[in-house]
């Protein structure tokens, strides 16, 4: 199953998800006309998503993208750990 | 800290990305902050590094019209570099010298284009994160990356606005391309040509001397080993599909 969604974040900013999946998530591309620092980090949001159940609720995939947001001390300016989280949910249907 | 201008200088649009990312290189390896002043030449339409560039341009459009299509290296969103119609800034500079504050930092540069426009008599304020409006009008917009201790920061001052052309590039379908939007923009746009009669010179001598006040300041040149990296980075790096297609 193939799915998207796009919304405009709480924080301000478009996000857009394409999200590949069966019982799990396979492939998952996010973009948008946010701002995160460094910006190769958003490829390791993506990968940690993937494997994720596709009925992953929003605190376990808000909370995976927290854990790379702190390891890797990212900044985000337009989004948030939550919000991209809620599209990504939103996609997932 | 001396910093170097690099003044008003007109390139393509993979060089001007090169010249920005060498700038930030320079300052890595040497603290040499950088202030430049560009134009595109062919008009392009440069898109963020997070966006999808097939959502973004319509690139049949662009290829019809020659219009350049690059992916920055900063995020934010996709703008259309008109080759008459506006002046592009870029800074690179040590971290350290700015606030740790990202919107703070965006307030600091954008004031210098707030205090370039009152000097042509145009009243403007900045809004963060990273606009600058007149009359609530939006007549800026800049993009900030910070990697390796360098702040980095461009962005585009409107002279003058080409909407038709605007909206046939960026990907807005031909149906949609209604009176009404275009209306619907000029209500949310604005460029200097609407507030005065300054001249693109005239323009640009003021954002110079906004963004140069209390610095000790050289005017420039690009070193050979820059423009050298520059030529090899517009070919290799911000020409090649791989980047244009990165996501």
């Amino acid at each position: 199953m193939i799915a998207c969604a796009k919304q405009k974040v709480r924080e301000g900013k478009l996000v857009k998800v394409e999200i590949e999946y069966d019982e799990s998530i396979k492939k998952l591309k996010i973009t948008g006309d946010f701002f995160m620092y460094p910006e190769d980090a958003l490829e390791r949001i993506e990968k940690t998503i993937v494997g994720l159940k596709k009925d992953a609720g929003m605190e376990t995939i808000a909370s995976k993208i927290r854990s790379i947001v702190e390891i890797e001390d990212v900044q985000m300016i337009g989004i948030s750990a939550e919000s991209l989280a809620r599209v990504i949910r939103e996609a997932l249907g | 800290m001396k910093w170097r201008v690099v003044e008003l200088e007109t390139y393509d649009a993979c060089m001007n990305m090169a010249l920005d990312e060498v700038a930030g290189e320079s300052v890595r390896n040497s603290s040499i902050p950088t202030i430049r002043f560009y134009n595109y030449k062919p008009s392009a339409v440069s898109i963020g590094y997070f966006q999808g560039i097939r959502d973004e341009v319509n690139l049949e459009i662009c290829r019809e019209l020659g219009i350049d299509c690059v992916r920055r290296f900063t995020g934010g969103g996709a703008v259309f570099h008109d080759c008459e119609g506006e002046i592009t800034y870029s800074v690179a500079a040590p971290l350290n010298i700015f606030p740790k504050n990202i919107i703070e930092s965006y307030r600091i540069i954008c004031g210098w284009i707030v205090s370039g426009l009152e000097r042509i008599d145009i009243k403007a304020e900045f809004r963060p994160v990273n606009d600058i409006l007149v009359g609530g009008k939006k007549i800026s917009g800049s993009a900030q990356t910070r990697r390796g201790g360098v702040l980095f920061q461009h962005g585009t001052l409107l002279y003058n606005l080409d909407l038709e052309t605007m909206f046939s590039v960026l990907n807005v379908s031909r149906q949609k391309i209604s009176g009404k939007m275009i209306k619907d923009a000029r209500e949310r746009v604005t460029c200097i040509s609407n507030h005065c009669d300054a001249g693109k010179e005239d323009v640009y001598e003021a954002l110079v001397r906004a963004f140069t006040k209390g610095k000790d300041f050289e005017i420039g040149t690009w070193s050979r080993d820059e423009l050298t990296m520059a030529r090899e980075l517009a070919l290799k790096k911000y020409g090649s599909d791989e980047w244009m297609y990165l996501r």
